[in-house]
């Protein structure tokens, strides 16, 4: 079950990856690294996933003596990490917004002024 | 009294007089031979002492542009790093100051002594000398790759005694004394060869002469110098002669002679004089300079070529 | 070994390391607050946040580096429980705190740097919240004593970072450097991401010292995944091999200050992560294929970078591929493994922080005065800015690592670190390492001779007449940088005893930085061995300051003989030649032969002719134009490709772990 998990992670973020490598659309390659993000996020989700566990929510009248909680930490840390990646998103959308009007074109093919 | 021993060494033998003698006298010799081969009478021996003392008297005239301070200082300063590395090595059995990476030390100051070089003529801001600075850095590359593997060829066969490399040329000397010369060991003769001819560019001699092309580039380096740091520069070209010489003799025909210091010295001089008939006079006298990157390829391929040969043969132990 | 109690240390001190990045945070908000105007105020909130991180990291140098202590500091008082760490903590041992130092020096610096170089920038709040934003950041790097906490600090430093190196939008090329910088970066920023997943799957901690404890023992292709996907990501932030062309992009377009602190502390902040991955939690270092393999990353790194550096006729991103070149050194050298080679490496690592900051800065001042950075059209400023030109003179010596600079210190325990590394191992990789480091440094020094002559040397060039050095503003932050270049050159024995020996001792004692989160005994019972005291005698002609008394006396020497033997210092050009001299140029240069120069100039007016950076190194360019040409088509600049690479680099590492850990 929670191999299924595992496996879709790893694809996203080898999706993501390719989708870097390949597009020439910089919104894509933006896309690409919010897909790969997501791929990292939910391998950390999936990380602390224990069969049948509860949330992690601390209220005393429910808990019984069988129930248990999934690991709260990744959920924790998965929350940070998505804010980091919409950060990481809108400064990249930023950056392409400025190259647009600057450059006049997101096909990364022509905005290579720096090489050699 | 160590003071005054090693103020001596610094000062006449093997330091400064000494080194700057056997310099000046291997340069002229080497004009000599030059003119004999070409059925010339040449210069006497001692033409390069009259041209430096000539020059010492002449009037220090500062280009417009330059800067005064790099302008005289480099010159003179790239003598003193050039004497500092003849310390290292040693001469008539020892040395000066020995350590346990000295070569390297050796290596690292002979290339401080060109950047000087360098560093002097671009202050002067003429193209000639620009141009001058630059193959004076191409050749500088040239040699610098060969020269590395040279050295550790030779360490690591007066390592094999201890299974590693040495850096040490007291112990290279040490070494040759228990098992003889480098030189006789087959497999370093490659790397003697590749020496010549890295002494030969070093010590910036006529086929390898890029930097100092006088009739290309008004001798490059050189193009502004008069006077004073002319003769430093005049001599600085002996002492580098000399001291490269005398690092082959360290290197592959060191322990000659141990025991007898006198002797040694003796060796050594005559060593001296035969490199300077190899590395200098003989190319001198069959070979028209180079182009930059003919020198380049050359010192790339065939130099580094040779001393990899080496290299390869002492690291599988033959 | 040290026999007190970790962590245990009491009073003040304790709280420094949390106060030292509060500061540069709490700054970072006072700039955003205070706005637009009031220009004195902002300089005075930065100046002070930053000189008070310097100060408490400086304050933590005695009981940190000399005593032995390693300072630990629990959020909220959540301190371990039994061998537990779930809060967040801060941990600074001496290796810490070494690169902490680096960080606050090189962020107060550029700090002062930036006062007059900004200020004709628009809107210099954001500059300074970023900048100290990343500043706080980077030292949250260093002192985090958790592996998500790093992982955020890493994020921040990257967002920073791409957003000042875009700071000038309209400079040419900002913007292109920041988005690659963002987009190659973020493969760096999801491997770590990853690789800290994969660790919390195994060991269900992210706590440093709790990672330390577990990790030897539960040695497994996971394990060995993250391994890799650690080693990616913190190698990207160091812009190591493959991901080179990256720094060079970003360092050339982004404001001199902001290029000094991505060269001189975001490289170092990977270097770190790298130090701290194989030395304290992996403890792998002294296996030889990870040494082998790291170590050959840093030559090859050192080795690609100075080639490409000929290629480069803009200033600034010539002095980023060096950057590049000198951290493979620092990588290599931390690699082999060894005590010493550590110790270089550390001394590496904060030499270049000193040199190429200066470098950088004086690339800034030239920029500043004559508004491009463009190789091939500069010329001559030596007598234009004098000052300045003595400034990049010392960086460029300690560069080339020439004596009495630090430069040459480091290197020669470089040099010395490998070759006793292949005397010991009988490994001949690490004789290529070193032929390959040989041959870097020549090329090093090819390269600034290079910058100096067509910088500042050669006939200037007239629309550079008016030209005038920088203010005195802009000279004390880089007479700062170029003294700490002379003092630590030529007093290497002591930073050494100071500052490198504990760094390299707290790195390879991962049972101290154990036991000082969770009580003395914890490592002994885990069996981490504790660090054998290596310490090694230097070679003996490796003392600088012999050096320079040699030199000195030699070069007595021969200006005595020189005042003896011929007459001294001849005159130059005196009044009336010189007012000769000039009516004469004035005549050439106004067409007007002179009969006096004809036979010279054969008539011919005076033409500016200059060698220029391209063209200076023809020979060795055109004998090496396919490894050049194939060089400048694989650096294509192309965004996808750099990705490709470092996901190549990835793949590369991943398969590596696997198979050899």
């Amino acid at each position: 079950m929670i191999l299924i998990n595992y496996i879709a992670a790893f694809a996203l973020i080898a999706l993501g990856f390719y989708c870097m490598a390949v597009k020439k659309n910089l919104i894509k390659i933006c896309i690409g690294m919010g897909i790969a993000d997501y791929g990292a996020n939910l391998l950390i989700v999936s990380v602390g996933f224990h069969d049948g566990g509860t949330a992690p929510i601390f209220t005393i009248g429910e808990l019984t003596r069988a129930s248990f909680f999934v690991d709260p930490v990744p959920q924790a840390l998965t929350l940070t990490s998505i804010v980091i990646g919409a950060c990481t998103t809108a400064m990249t959308l930023s950056l392409i917004i400025r190259l647009k009007e600057k450059y006049g074109t997101l096909n990364s093919d022509e905005i290579r002024r720096l090489r050699g | 009294m160590d003071f005054l021993m090693l103020a001596v060494q610094i000062l006449v033998f093997p330091g400064l007089l000494f080194m700057t003698a056997m310099g000046v006298l291997l340069t002229g010799l080497g004009g000599k031979l030059v003119a004999r081969l070409q059925n010339r009478v040449g210069p006497p021996v001692l033409q390069p002492w009259y041209d430096i003392l000539k020059c010492f008297g002449k009037e220090m005239i500062v280009p417009e542009h330059a800067g005064r301070a790099v302008y005289i200082g480099a010159p003179v300063l790239g003598f003193a790093v050039l004497c500092t590395a003849g310390f290292f090595i040693p001469m008539g059995g020892r040395a000066v100051f020995s350590g346990t990476a000295d070569v390297i030390v050796v290596l690292y100051l002979l290339t401080f002594c060109s950047v000087m070089a360098m560093a002097g003529a671009a202050s002067t801001g003429s193209p000639f000398a620009g141009v001058g600075v630059s193959r004076e850095m191409v050749a500088m590359i040239s040699y610098e790759l060969p020269f590395v593997l040279i050295l550790l060829a030779v360490g690591k066969l007066a390592g094999s005694d201890t299974g590693g490399v040495t850096f040490s040329l007291q112990s290279i000397a040490e070494w040759q004394r228990i098992h003889g010369p480098v030189l006789f060991h087959w497999s370093m003769i490659p790397a003697a060869i590749a020496m010549l001819f890295v002494i030969s560019c070093e010590a910036g001699l006529h086929p390898f002469d890029v930097a100092e092309a006088e009739t290309e580039i008004c001798e490059g380096l050189l193009a502004e110098y008069s006077g004073l740091p002319l003769a430093f520069y005049r001599l600085t070209h002996c002492v580098r002669l000399f001291i490269m010489t005398a690092l082959f003799a360290a290197l592959f025909l060191g322990g000659l002679a141990a025991g007898n210091d006198g002797l040694a010295v003796l060796l050594l001089v005559a060593v001296c004089i035969v490199l300077t008939f190899l590395c200098m006079a003989l190319p001198h006298g069959i070979c028209a300079r180079l182009r930059v990157e003919q020198l380049f390829r050359f010192y790339w391929t065939v130099v580094t070529g040779l001393a990899l040969v080496s290299l390869v043969l002492v690291w599988f132990g033959l | 070994m040290m026999e007190m109690i970790y962590g245990q240390i009491g009073g003040a001190v304790a709280h420094f390391p949390i106060f030292a990045v509060i500061s540069l945070f709490l700054g970072a908000f006072l700039t955003a607050l205070v706005g637009k105007r009031r220009a004195l105020l902002r300089r005075g909130i930065v100046f002070v946040s930053s000189l008070v991180s310097l100060v408490l990291v400086i304050l933590m140098i005695p009981p940190v580096m000399s005593e032995g202590w390693i300072i630990t500091y629990w959020m909220g008082g959540w301190e371990p429980v039994g061998q537990w760490a779930i809060g967040i903590g801060l941990e600074a041992d001496a290796l810490s705190l070494f690169f902490a130092l680096i960080v606050t020096a090189a962020v107060f610096t550029a700090a002062l740097y930036s006062f007059p170089y900004m200020a004709q920038d628009s809107q210099p709040e954001n500059y300074y919240t970023l900048y100290l934003m990343l500043a706080g950041s980077l030292l949250g790097l260093v002192l985090s004593g958790d592996l998500f906490n790093i992982f955020v600090m890493i994020e921040i430093m990257t967002m920073t970072a791409v957003a000042l190196t875009a700071f000038r939008v309209d400079y040419d090329g900002a913007l292109e450097g920041a988005i690659k910088y963002m987009i190659v970066g973020s493969i760096g920023s999801s491997a770590v991401l990853v690789g800290i997943a994969i660790l919390y799957s195994q060991l269900h901690t992210l706590n440093l010292a709790q990672l330390a404890l577990r990790l030897p023992e539960a040695n497994s292709p996971a394990t060995a995944a993250a391994f890799a996907f650690l080693f990616v990501g913190f190698g990207s932030k160091a812009f190591l091999f493959p991901f080179h062309p990256l720094a060079a992009d970003a360092h050339a377009v982004a404001p001199a200050s902001i290029s000094m602190i991505i060269s001189g502390v975001i490289t170092k902040c990977g270097v770190y992560g790298i130090i701290r991955l194989c030395y304290v939690l992996w403890q792998n270092m002294s296996l030889p294929a990870v040494s082998t393999a790291v170590t050959l990353i840093g030559a090859v790194s050192c080795f690609i970078c100075v080639t490409m550096a000929f290629n480069q006729h803009n200033f600034k991103r010539l002095l980023a591929f060096h950057s590049i070149s000198q951290i493979g050194y620092v990588i290599a050298a931390v690699g082999l493994g060894s005590f010493f080679g550590l110790e270089a490496g550390l001394f590496h690592a904060m030499n270049h922080t000193i040199f190429k900051g200066l470098l950088f800065l004086a690339a800034g001042a030239v920029q500043h005065a004559a508004g491009t950075l463009d190789l091939d059209r500069l010329g001559g400023l030596a007598r234009k800015m004098p000052r300045t030109f003595l400034l990049f003179l010392i960086g460029a010596a300690a560069i080339s690592g020439l004596p009495p600079f630090n430069g040459f210190a480091s290197k020669w325990m470089i040099y010395q670190s490998v070759f006793e590394k292949a005397e010991e191992s009988g490994n001949p990789v690490f004789i290529l390492v070193l032929v390959l480091c040989l041959l870097s440094s020549v090329l090093t020094l090819a390269s600034f001779v290079k910058v100096t002559q067509s910088v500042f040397f050669g006939p200037c060039r007239p629309e550079y007449a008016e030209l005038r050095d920088v203010s005195a503003a802009m000279r004390v932050p880089m007479w700062i940088l170029a003294t700490l270049c002379v003092i630590t050159g030529l007093f290497p024995g002591a930073v050494r005893n100071i500052l490198l020996a504990p760094a390299a001792a707290a790195a390879g004692n991962p049972a101290a930085y154990i036991d000082a989160v969770f009580g003395v005994g914890t490592a002994a019972g885990a069996h981490i061995p504790e660090a054998a005291k290596a310490s090694e005698t230097l070679i003996g002609c490796w003392e600088p300051l012999s050096w320079l008394w040699l030199l000195l006396t030699v070069t007595c020497a021969v200006c005595f003989v020189m005042v003896l033997g011929g007459r001294p210092f001849g005159r130059t050009v005196q009044a009336d030649d010189a007012e000769e001299r000039r009516q004469a140029s004035e005549k050439l240069f106004a067409g007007l032969p002179d009969p006096k120069y004809e036979s010279f100039f054969s008539g011919e007016k005076a033409e500016f002719s200059h060698v220029g950076g391209s063209d200076l190194f023809w020979g060795f360019k055109y004998s090496l134009r396919r490894y050049f040409s194939y060089m400048r088509r694989w650096h294509s600049g192309n965004v996808n490709d750099y990705t490709r690479y470092g996901i190549a680099a990835l793949a590369f590492m991943l398969a590596f772990a696997v198979l050899c850990l």
